[in-house]
């Protein structure tokens, strides 16, 4: 008997019997649906989260003042420690293995001013090398070189946040801006950043385009600090040529700091490939979680199939009967009975497709979730769930090609 | 020699009990024979005409279509010899009833494996050849008790089978179609195929050539029927 006669016929079934059919799907419908879903929830999570970190730099090392109050800070001041400082990240660069670029940073909250508009703004000075630490991008003009910060030059350059709300439809290179009471020269404008919406040790949630970055030079000598007792910077980023070496490059570098700032604590380590790995494990557990729930639900899926078609067998003992008396093998009434289940569960697994991606959808546009649908995903939930389908309708195919002929044809 | 049963017996199992159904027959009958075989019920005509059918295997003896053994077929040869040998048709008629006529017809020439014209081309053939080329595409259920028969002959004929076997073809039926029915039976046997009929009523026994008697699992007479019904 030809394979195209039986997938006919099993197409033929679930038309002829279409609220029959579907009822049987709905197993299958709902658990694709549901792998697919949290699938897409799993990767959407995954994706942010090492969006996130490759914004910190994966290969980066960032030692970050810690915030104190005024008496600790004061009690820290007396036990001699300076808090961080550019002579720390020279001996981070001098003396630790492995060091690509050592970059500082010192950061003031500040207002921002042009025109009549001004905004709340971090004021950053950095050294050249920042941007090559950052995964930052320069969307427009260019970023602080050398010659800027050799020179002290009073430029600037804004973050998306801060140059959307001064120029609307102006181009800003060139124009003046005001902080606190330096005139600084916009030479170029970050590419918009995702915002940044969750702490990592130290580093503070923040958003990243409201940032103004000044050269390191210009701002130690041009800016005044809120607070005199506060260290020199706030920030030192270490670049480091190999990921296996963060965790021992960081316990070197804690190492010099605890000599240099007198075993003050007070300041902190954060390595993001390690916090970013650390959270993929932990998201692991989760995802199987989710996998392991998914698949229960796809396992149920089918024992309907196999209930339906169980019974769907005794029903048709005569149409068996009839078959087998005009010349069908048992293997003939076995693949039918087995097409029948796989194209049950294979209309099944489309519809649950679709229903899943529709539902990721809504997820994103509903929750702050985001999702993202691997096609690696859609693919094993489909085959799932013609796996479903073949092992599930092998049993009731199996009895339907037992059964007798001269039985079924009297079946009654 | 088309069909040779040599000392067949036949009992089935109920419970811890052996019931012999049929008690040992001996038969012979020969390409485009023409054969009623009769009996009351319980007489074992059923239980003899699923054996000729290759629907059932005896218990013990032997029953040779075209020289070969049936009793030593496995079940896919079963299946090849009902496919290729066999054509039943039922007292209930047993059509598929989501399939058209045309497509019940084509049933057997699916599972021969013959490729969707070819057998488009013979079922066409075997419905015009039982008057319903004009009925193609109903359903049994809008088909009448005749016309469900006509397209289980047909169903039947179009594989060529060497034996038409007709359980009750009657039974289902008002007077006057059952007589068209085995007006149409005698035309077959006239055109050479060979019918084995199973019925228990003289009437329709009185077409047959031959007269076949059961009585408690064996064959109590046999005999060419001379008071045959002439149809014209």
């Amino acid at each position: 008997m030809q394979y195209g006669e039986n997938i006919r016929l099993a197409l033929q079934g679930l038309v002829d019997h279409k609220f029959r059919s579907f009822l049987t799907m709905l197993g299958i419908i709902f658990g694709v649906a549901s792998v697919i879903t949290m699938l897409s929830i799993g990767e959407g999570a995954k994706r942010e989260a090492i969006a996130k970190y490759q914004d910190l730099g994966v290969s980066n090392i960032i030692v970050r003042e810690r915030s104190l109050s005024d008496e600790e800070l004061e009690e820290v001041r007396a036990k001699f420690s300076q808090g961080l400082s550019i002579q720390d990240a020279n001996v981070i660069e001098e003396i630790v293995p492995g060091v690509e670029r050592v970059a500082s940073q010192a950061e003031k909250n500040t207002e921002v001013k042009f025109d009549d508009k001004s905004v709340k703004s971090t004021v950053i000075g950095i050294t050249p090398n920042f941007l090559s630490l950052m995964n930052y991008k320069v969307q427009q003009g260019y970023f602080i070189n050398e010659k800027h910060y050799n020179e002290r030059l009073k430029v600037c350059v804004l973050g998306a946040g801060v140059a959307a709300s001064f120029f609307k439809g102006e181009d800003p290179i060139g124009k003046l801006v005001k902080i606190d009471d330096q005139w600084l020269e916009v030479i170029g404008v970050l590419a918009s950043k995702s915002l940044f919406t969750e702490t990592v040790g130290e580093l503070a949630a923040r958003d990243l385009n409201t940032d103004v970055y000044v050269p390191l030079s210009l701002f130690l000598n041009r800016f005044t600090r809120d607070n005199i007792l506060s260290s020199e910077i706030q920030q030192i980023t270490v670049q480091i040529n190999h990921s296996d070496k963060l965790i021992e490059a960081s316990k070197i570098i804690d190492e010099i700091l605890k000599r240099h700032h007198f075993n003050n604590d007070d300041y902190s380590i954060v390595i993001p490939y390690e916090l970013l790995k650390q959270e993929e494990k932990e998201r692991q557990i989760y995802n199987f979680l989710l996998g392991a729930i998914a698949a229960i639900s796809l396992l149920v899926g089918g024992i309907g199939i196999m209930n339906i078609m169980l019974a769907t067998v005794m029903e048709r003992t005569r149409e068996i009967g009839i078959r087998r008396s005009v010349g069908a093998r048992k293997i003939d009434i076995m693949s039918q009975f087995v097409t029948e289940s796989v194209a049950i569960s294979i209309t099944g697994g489309l519809i649950g497709v679709l229903i899943g991606v529709v539902l990721s959808l809504i997820v994103t546009l509903f929750t702050d979730i985001t999702t993202f649908i691997k096609p690696y995903s859609v693919f094993i939930a489909f085959s799932f769930s013609v796996i479903v389908g073949v092992s599930f309708g092998y049993l009731p195919a199996k009895n339907a090609a037992n059964l007798k002929p001269v039985d079924s044809i009297r079946y009654e | 020699m088309l069909i040779e049963i040599k000392n067949l017996k036949k009992s089935y199992s109920l419970g811890e009990n052996e019931i012999p159904v049929i008690h040992g027959i001996n038969l012979h009958i020969e390409k485009n024979e023409y054969v009623a075989i009769m009996g009351p019920s319980g007489s074992g005509k059923s239980t003899l005409m699923n054996i000729l059918g290759c629907l059932d295997t005896a218990s013990s003896g032997h029953y040779y279509l075209n020289n070969i053994d049936v009793n030593t077929l496995d079940d896919d040869a079963l299946s090849l010899t009902r496919n290729r040998e066999i054509g039943f048709i039922f007292q209930n008629f047993n059509l598929l009833p989501r399939l058209n006529a045309i497509q019940n017809v084509e049933l057997p020439l699916v599972y021969a494996g013959i490729p969707g014209i070819e057998r488009r081309e013979k079922a066409l053939k075997a419905l015009e050849r039982v008057g319903l080329s004009d009925r193609l595409h109903h359903k049994p259920s809008e088909l009448s008790g005749g016309q469900r028969q006509r397209v289980a002959i047909a169903r039947a004929l179009v594989t060529n089978p060497g034996i038409l076997l007709a359980d009750e073809p009657t039974g289902a039926l008002d007077s006057i179609t059952g007589v068209e029915i085995m007006r149409l039976f005698d035309e077959l046997h006239k055109e050479g195929n060979t019918i084995i009929l199973i019925t228990h009523e003289q009437e329709i026994a009185n077409y047959a050539h031959r007269n076949i008697y059961l009585k408690d699992g064996m064959i109590h007479s046999d005999q060419p029927n001379i008071k045959r019904k002439e149809l014209s």
